[in-house]
């Protein structure tokens, strides 16, 4: 640690010594500052405002959720007449349907974020090696379509992928097919299919932020050293990139799980997925409680899949 | 690399200004200088589209200085939920089988009619519609049917009953509107069950029928231009719809029929209520009042073509498709309706769930 | 950076996916100047009515004005944070590190509708009306665990020794930060605003519970789908917004060329 390493090939996360201890110099340093907050007293003005944004805005709202999901029924104002009873989860274990959904929507979500990391690592490659002084435009050209509404984009696939829409109309007039495509739309393909364009540029973002710290001077000292593009690449770009790939596709794994608007409009009468149920529940039977075991129950599956994830990965690591 | 960045800055900064120039071209004053005495607020909770100032045309030109707000529902059980959680609405945009509701919890208040001068304007069995346990709640509004759209060309036999939406004949070209209740008041008709007394092996039945049906449905709707959009590409042959589909389709030339089932259209109606607790009745009255008069009606059929609680409006239909749409040519077209029943809140929790059910078989 | 000029197959694979990305848009573009308003092939006529029509539309501009308010103050706030708890955990050691880190990135697997429920239940117990500015909170605790993902993960690579060296100089903490730190972290910063931004924009569930009087776009886009007549209109809107950034990036980017 410390100075005298800036030109290693590999940076391995810093862990700084506590401000307290002496190799961080806590007390000689201080005589030397004269005015000005040191490291400790930043602290707080760091700590505060997110801890209690988040604590209020977050932690109490999730809190009040949960304890409405042990109420027993639905009558009477919000909070007034409570009675307390287990029977909202009693009613989704005894419904083996819902759990076969959150199984089949959670293995869509992996389909989907593998796809659309994948998809957008070139495109963050391109973006941080290639596109030179265009980057900034570049970037923005794959971002404006964000600025158009998702509800609408995903819309348009719809009519994309009808059956008598611009890619069945193009394949029969150019005679590949006689009658239209009719598996093309109303079903779990057309929902994954479109979930990945929806999140190709989302997931680009992570990736490109990991790529553009990596100091272009170790490609530079690589190829002094005889290290060949393709070596580069897999011994340089791709570990240090990995971070960035992780962060993408935690950014799409984990609301795809939740996702309900696609399946909606594009997922026909088999594309539904666990999403759908819950909002179903909280938008159209009125039925907060029940809602609100499901949503606990999917928190708590989330949270498994992540602590797995993350044990898995670290495995690798270990491996290399 | 700085400049790559302020250059967004500075297209970011440009796009925001154009965006707050054009709404500023866009944005009307609130109120015009008129000599009317009344000025307050009101808030209104409706459905999208309702908020647009066709259609309380006639309270805005009699009352220019009240200031008039609307907090947009998405569906009956989002403003359920809403008016539950505490809302302060004043006035509030439910349809039938979801207003026992509102009286059970306390929501609402009754209704003065003595003060609504459009009252008469209303027939007796739309007045009836809003009374629960006799007292007069809710104010009727706005109403139409419910029943089988389907393609002529598709199925030029026609359809004459609700068990088409159920007929393998069909796989594949089927659509169902995304709703438990309407599920559950389809098939009572079907099989000639009271549907306000639904049993549970009864309740069993139809989940199971509907867990069929999913095999023959394409897709379940969830707002009309969503069934337009199906409808007229061919890809939905017949579907549970309301009329307002059924206008639209005809209007833009597509070949298509409303069925009248031999058990039944369906008829549902939405109503106004004003919250229990509001500061502004009487403002509110004034309010509903203006709703019924003719040139709000007027515009609710034209353009939503949806059906108006003023029975002068009906009577002054002179165009030939909207008379169409609305049956007004058979005097007899209401002995041929069920109007939809209130439920209880039981009933509703059941038949939802029972719809998850469905949705979420394999 | 680099100068290496780009291997053809990458920059095909790029451009390819940029065509990919507009291809609904040019679809939807067709849609708003399509006379029906349902979509199918062969389009029955063109019609520059419904443009006509959006500027008569003040509701819907009200609503892209409302959104980018939302967007602007949460992306900025969700960005500020984002950096407050990226440093806490890059530079410090504290008890409580796991559960800031968890209170922050545990958004991200709270689907929206449970959020926006949650939310609704809060402000109800404190007698806080619905507005824009409920809206804008929530869309800072989802945006913030993208924020903090960004920005840490730049800040991950950084050699602290700088900032020992900038403190050996004199300068306190703050100042530090401020004119040592950030300014080398910009890049992640933007990326993180823009994210925090897009995310804001285009978000609906949380504020179709959390909106009150005052929708933002894609609230009123959902709730009028309902009706078949106003749809091209939005369209419209959105369409131009695009059509409206598009040429401003590029006239930046025109500038931006002579400047260098």
């Amino acid at each position: 640690m410390g100075r005298g390493k800036g030109r290693s090939v590999t940076t391995p996360a810093p862990t700084l010594p506590s401000p307290k201890s002496e190799a961080f110099g806590g007390g000689v340093l201080k005589g030397r500052r004269g005015r000005g907050l040191d490291r400790r007293s930043t602290f707080l003005i760091l700590y505060l405002p997110p801890l209690i944004w988040l604590g209020l805005f977050f932690l109490i709202p999730i809190l009040l959720m949960a304890a409405f999901s042990f109420r027993a029924d639905t009558y009477g104002a919000l909070f007034e007449n409570w009675n307390l009873g287990l029977n909202q989860y009693a009613t989704v274990v005894a419904t083996g349907s819902y759990w076969r959904l959150l199984a089949v929507s959670s293995l869509m979500a992996l389909v989907i974020s593998i796809s659309a990391v994948a998809l957008s690592y070139p495109l963050s490659y391109f973006l941080a090696f290639h596109a030179g002084k265009r980057a900034g435009l570049y970037l923005v050209l794959l971002l404006v379509p964000f600025w158009t509404s998702y509800l609408l984009r995903v819309m348009a696939w719809k009519i994309m992928l009808g059956t008598d829409g611009v890619i069945n109309s193009l394949l029969m007039y150019t005679g590949v097919i006689k009658e239209p495509l009719e598996a093309l739309l109303y079903n779990r393909s057309a929902v994954i299919l479109t979930l990945i364009y929806v999140w190709i540029p989302f997931a680009a973002l992570p990736i490109l932020a990991a790529l553009q710290r990596i100091e272009w001077t170790l490609f530079e000292a690589a190829a002094d050293l005889g290290a060949r593009p393709y070596h580069q690449f897999m011994r340089i770009t791709l570990p240090l990139s990995l971070p960035g790939v992780l962060a993408a596709f935690f950014m799409v794994f984990i609301p795809t799980i939740g996702e309900y608007v696609t399946p909606l409009l594009v997922g026909g009468s088999r594309g539904f997925m666990y999403g759908n149920i819950i909002q179903d529940f909280f938008t159209k039977a009125a039925n907060w409680p029940l809602g609100s075991a499901l949503s606990m129950i999917m928190l708590a599956a989330t949270l498994i899949l992540v602590f797995i994830a993350t044990r898995l990965i670290k495995l690798e690591d270990l491996l290399q | 690399m700085k400049s790559r960045w302020s250059m967004l800055f500075i297209a970011r900064g440009l796009m925001f200004a154009l965006v707050l120039v054009l709404s500023a071209c866009g944005a009307a004053p609130a109120t015009e200088v008129s000599p009317a005495e009344q000025t307050g607020s009101l808030t209104v909770l409706d459905w999208a589209g309702y908020d647009g100032q066709d259609f309380w045309v006639d309270f805005k030109n009699t009352y220019p200085k009240v200031t008039v707000n609307f907090e947009i529902g998405e569906s009956d059980p989002d403003i359920y939920a809403k008016m539950k959680a505490g809302d302060q609405a004043d006035i509030f945009h439910p349809y039938t089988g979801w207003l026992q509701f509102y009286v059970d919890e306390g929501l609402v208040q009754e209704i003065d009619t003595s003060k609504l001068s459009n009252w008469d304007k209303v027939p007796d069995y739309f007045k009836k519609i809003g009374q629960i346990d006799g007292k007069q709640y809710f104010v009727p509004w706005d109403w139409g049917f419910s029943s089988i759209l389907y393609r002529t060309d598709k199925i030029p036999e026609g359809i004459d009953s609700w068990a088409a939406l159920l007929d393998p004949k069909y796989k594949g070209h089927i659509s169902m509107w995304d709703d438990g209740p309407s599920a559950v008041t389809v098939s009572s008709y079907i099989h000639g069950w009271d549907e306000t007394k639904i049993t549970p092996d009864q309740l069993s039945q139809i989940k199971q029928e509907w867990i069929d049906q999913r095999k023959l449905n394409l897709t379940y709707w969830a707002g009309e231009p969503e069934l337009d959009q199906a409808m007229a590409s061919g890809d939905v042959w017949l579907a549970y719809a309301w009329q307002g589909a059924y206008a639209t389709l005809l209007s833009q030339g597509v070949p298509v029929a409303y069925a009248n089932p031999k058990e039944k259209r369906n008829s549902w109606v939405g109503v106004y209520g004003i919250r229990k607790g509001t500061k502004n009745y009487d403002l509110a009255l004034k309010f509903l009042d203006q709703k019924l008069a003719t040139a709000t009606g007027n515009n609710v059929v034209n353009e939503f073509y949806y059906g108006s609680a003023n029975q002068d409006v009906m009577s002054g239909i002179t165009d030939a498709n909207l008379k169409e749409v609305f049956s007004l040519n058979d005097p007899n077209i209401l002995q041929h309706t069920n109007f939809t029943p209130n439920v209880t809140a039981d009933q509703r929790d059941a038949w939802t769930k029972m719809w998850a059910e469905v949705k979420a078989a394999p | 950076m680099s100068n290496r000029r780009a291997p053809f197959p990458l920059s095909l694979y790029y451009f390819s996916i940029i065509a990919f990305l507009y291809l609904p848009i040019a679809v939807l573009f067709l849609f708003s100047i399509n006379t029906n308003t349902t979509f199918s092939f062969p389009l029955k006529g063109l019609t520059l009515d419904w443009y006509q029509k959006l500027f008569q539309a003040d509701a819907v501009l009200r609503a892209a004005r409302n959104s980018l308010i939302v967007a602007s103050g949460s992306s900025f706030a969700a960005t500020l944070l984002g950096i407050m708890v990226s440093i806490l955990m890059m530079r410090y050691q504290f008890r409580s590190k796991t559960l800031l880190l968890g209170l922050a990135a545990l958004p991200l697997i709270v689907p929206y509708v449970v959020l926006g429920v949650a939310l609704l239940l809060l402000f109800s117990v404190l007698h806080v009306d619905r507005s824009l500015l409920t809206v804008g909170i929530a869309h800072t605790v989802v945006a913030l665990p993208y924020t903090l993902l960004i920005i840490a993960s730049r800040l991950a690579g950084f050699d602290a020794s700088i900032e020992e060296a900038a403190m050996d100089l004199g300068a306190d903490y703050p100042t530090t930060l401020r004119r040592v730190v950030l300014p080398l972290i910009l890049p992640a910063i933007v990326s993180a605003w823009l994210t925090a931004f897009t995310v804001s924009f285009d978000e609906f569930a949380l504020a179709l519970f959390l909106a009150g009087t005052q929708p933002t776009f894609p609230v009123y886009l959902f709730s009028q789908l309902r009706f078949a007549n106003r749809l091209p209109i939005m369209i419209a809107l959105a369409v131009l917004l695009m059509i409206g950034t598009l040429t401003l990036v590029f006239i930046a980017e025109r500038f931006r060329r002579r400047e260098t």
